[in-house]
């Protein structure tokens, strides 16, 4: 039975990788080729390390490996990725079997910490000071219950994360607290903290009743053989721990009900804030006449209920302005008394990039059931590409404003000119950049899922037209280099009109190209939208 | 007009389902809402309701997709909670389009779903072969992705019939299905129930259900609202249209909409 699943998995692993995604492979190359690097970098210090050396950081490299393998579910539960178990549970099959599956897969996802872990192992092997080959069997020992035990953590740590994620709300706020632990330790370096500054902490890592200080001592005692067997039987007990969540958070996630738990409450429909959203939806009938305002409208309430778009739309406010903020923080914490004038503008630009991918890069991508229409129904396609614009523009406009309110009430902002240069300049790089996203929503749509909150959505050459944004930022950029080299606003202004007219041609050009080829390539669109997921992984 | 059935395996042997007082709650809105339900053994039963009645619901979780948050279950004499793996092993499901693994070719998918349910490589390799043969399914390297509507439940269907199943569980079996391919399910079904084996199916073609069907019930708002014989159900020889209509409720006023 798990060869069974394990062999339609490859199967299906083998036809969507001969179809394309050359991008992927050259991609994993990379990653395992970076990792084994590093395996060797690993292999060679642990050879040639110290007895002391190695007593003190080999509890603290298998920290650096359990934090590793715990982050790789979480990461791919945050992004949507993984394993669809439920689909298998129409079958016979026992869940034993199932977290077998479960296991064997978490394996392979990390697969390059068993490369660092088995170069490590040599390395240690290899070095006099150690015993040479005489401690094979006890490091073996260890370092094999310290990978199941790292199994079973991780498919604990990914079953219970996803019931989380696929929560309402819960999944949103769940995901930013994810990302944000990625930008953490910049801003704790920006503030100050330093590696000396750490010893308490690696002090604290090595108490022996921790995993990773247990499996440490199990395989490299630190005083005679007799000190091992405690050790093994921390780590084992560990093991054992890590074996009962494990189960019991798949056996959960296996019961789980995703619809009960995404189910729309019964709600007043006349609530005040109802009241509210729908006077932001009508906003478009307003300023347009249909159909275009009814396109409008329908992108403003739909990508506003799209949880990968609401995940997107809120990390451009939090996880965009983390990402910059080491810019206004001193070594010592503080911010500088004059904060740098640009944050405000390209925090703003970074939030336009980071929605680029839910609105406008891949824009029929989320109305993947429904992108038909676009193509029957009597408006122009380019009146579809230019509702899908505007409703993506409102939603950049809406985030400035957020991030204009927070920087002002931190006051990084001071000044209207910041202000409205931010505005100007967010408008200048849309007119770009949504020229761009039209072209390659119709040369190059995917399907995507509006449940998941991946940062994904475009295919490998997609990701490299992402290397194209610094181009279409260029006349942007001209106006500033105006601004320094002639130290005048005037010129900075001139050059931004230029860049505004230029980007309105563009703009113009690239829509009616797209308008051309969408309507040219419609069957191909329609065909690729509607590519289904895989068989037991998704995306 | 309904098939013979080997009437002797209802009074043998317990129902092949069993229901008594099912809920199940999607927020604070209740999808089935207090279901009582009774299949005997060899019926070919008609599990019918407007959308969003809770027909699907019920059938994901007598399937043990998703869990019910009250009332019992047997199936075949096995009680759900507690004996799914007997129960899968003795089940066919034609589900909805979402279980079919897309990027499977239908071969790939058939002796997937063999091996699932314990036969050898070999043996689900031939079966997979002879049932796509006989759904007239090619043995080619396209995926079920890229299958229309109709070859996606017909290959839901033959992967429903590779383990000779006691008891089938159908989700819209002949949706998207054309004509041909409709009278061929409807064949194969037909010589299922003839060897004792019982059919639950839910369809909105009330025409199939009328010709096929023994023994139907209705559900509405997740409640049933009737269930019988055909016969005791289109009350005075009315069509089985008619008495669906009348038992919903959904006759509408038309004068009132004399844009349309």
């Amino acid at each position: 039975m798990i060869a069974a699943i394990l062999k339609a998995q490859l199967l299906s692993m083998r036809i969507s990788a001969s179809r394309g995604s050359r991008f992927s492979v050259i991609t994993a190359v990379i990653w395992y080729g970076l990792w084994a690097i590093g395996a060797a970098a690993v292999y060679v210090g642990a050879a040639h390390a110290s007895r002391a050396q190695l007593d003190v950081w080999l509890p603290g490299g298998f920290l650096a490996v359990c934090g590793y393998w715990q982050l790789v579910p979480v990461l791919s539960a945050s992004m949507g990725a993984g394993l669809d178990m439920r689909k298998l549970l129409i079958y016979p099959a026992p869940h034993g079997k199932l977290f077998q599956v479960e296991l064997l897969l978490r394996l392979a996802t990390g697969a390059e910490l068993v490369m660092v872990l088995a170069a490590g192992t040599l390395g240690l092997l290899s070095n006099p000071e150690t015993g040479g080959w005489r401690t094979f069997p006890g490091l073996a020992a260890a370092v094999l219950i310290f990978v199941l035990f790292n199994l079973l953590l991780a498919s604990g740590v990914r079953s219970l994360l996803e019931r989380l994620l696929s929560r309402r709300k819960v999944r949103e706020v769940l995901g930013i607290f994810l990302v944000m632990l990625y930008v953490a330790p910049r801003l704790l370096i920006s503030s100050g903290a330093r590696p000396g500054k750490l010893g308490g902490f690696l002090a604290a890592a090595g108490v022996v009743g921790l995993p990773w200080t247990a499996a440490a001592r199990a395989g490299l005692p630190l005083g005679g053989n007799e000190s091992r067997w405690p050790a093994l039987a921390v780590l084992c007990g560990w093991t054992l721990a890590a074996l009962w969540f494990g189960r019991a958070q798949f056996e959960r996630n296996l019961r789980y009900d995703v619809m009960a738990a995404q189910a729309t409450p019964l709600g007043d429909a006349t609530s005040r804030v109802q009241l509210w959203k729908e006077r932001f939806y009508r906003l478009p009938s307003l300023m347009w006449r249909d159909p275009l305002a009814g396109i409008v409208e329908k992108e403003l309430r739909s990508l506003a209920r799209t949880p990968r778009f609401r995940m997107v739309f809120i990390m451009g406010f939090t996880f965009g302005l983390a990402v910059w903020f080491p810019m206004v923080v001193t070594r010592h914490g503080r911010t500088p008394s004059a904060p740098p004038q640009y944050f405000l503008t390209l925090v703003c630009v970074y939030a336009l990039t980071l929605l680029g991918q839910v609105t406008f890069w891949n824009c029929f991508g989320l109305d993947r059931s429904a992108a038909a229409i676009y193509f029957a129904a009597p408006p122009p396609i380019a009146d579809t590409l230019l509702g899908k614009n505007i409703a993506a523009l409102f939603f950049v406009y809406l985030e400035v404003l957020v991030l204009v309110g927070i920087t002002v009430a931190l006051r990084i902002t001071r000044g209207w000119p910041r202000v409205i240069e931010t505005l100007v300049v967010v408008g200048v790089c849309s007119l770009y950049m949504f020229g761009i996203g039209n072209l390659s929503s119709v040369h190059f749509p995917r399907g995507v899922s509006p449940q998941r909150v991946s940062q994904g959505g475009g295919s490998g050459f997609q990701g490299l037209l992402f290397l194209l944004y610094p181009l279409a930022l260029l006349p942007v950029l001209l106006a500033y280099l105006a601004r320094y080299a002639l130290g005048s606003e005037l010129a900075f202004w001139l050059v931004m009109s230029i860049a505004a007219t230029i980007g309105g041609v563009v703009y113009w050009i690239a829509m009616e190209s797209a308008a051309h080829a969408a309507t040219r390539r419609r069957e191909q669109i329609l065909q690729e939208l509607s590519k289904g997921e895989g068989p037991v992984a998704a995306e | 007009m309904a098939p013979d059935a080997p009437r002797t395996l209802e009074v043998m042997s317990p129902p092949a389902i069993l229901v008594r007082g099912l809920k199940k709650f999607y927020g604070d809105k209740p999808a089935v809402d207090g279901v009582d339900l009774e299949v005997p053994r060899g019926s070919f039963f008609g599990f019918l309701g407007p959308n969003g009645a809770g027909k699907s619901t019920t059938i994901r979780i007598l399937t043990g997709l998703i869990p019910a948050d009250e009332g019992t279950i047997e199936i075949l004499g096995y009680r759900l909670p507690g004996e799914e793996l007997e129960i899968k092993r003795r089940i066919g499901l034609v589900p909805d389009e979402s279980l079919l693994f897309d990027r499977l070719t239908g071969a790939e998918f058939l002796e997937f779903v063999g091996r699932m349910y314990g036969l050898n490589r070999a043996t689900a390799m031939e079966r997979a072969r002879d049932l796509l043969d006989l759904f007239e399914l090619r043995i080619d390297r396209k995926l079920i992705a890229e299958y229309s509507k109709g070859m996606r439940k017909r290959v839901a269907m033959a992967a429903s019939l590779i383990h000779h199943p006691e008891l089938f569980l159908m989700d819209e079996p002949f949706e998207g299905v054309d004509a041909v391919g409709a009278r061929l399910m409807k064949d194969i079904l037909i010589g299922q129930v003839k060897r004792g084996a019982t059919i639950f199916l839910t369809s909105h073609v009330l025409e199939v259900v009328e010709r096929l069907c023994d023994r139907v019930a209705i559900i509405h708002e997740g409640r049933i609202v009737r269930s019988g014989t055909l016969a005791e159900l289109r009350d005075g020889g009315e069509s089985l249209e008619d008495a669906f209509v009348r038992v919903v409720g959904a006759e509408r006023h038309m004068e009132r909409f004399d844009w349309l």
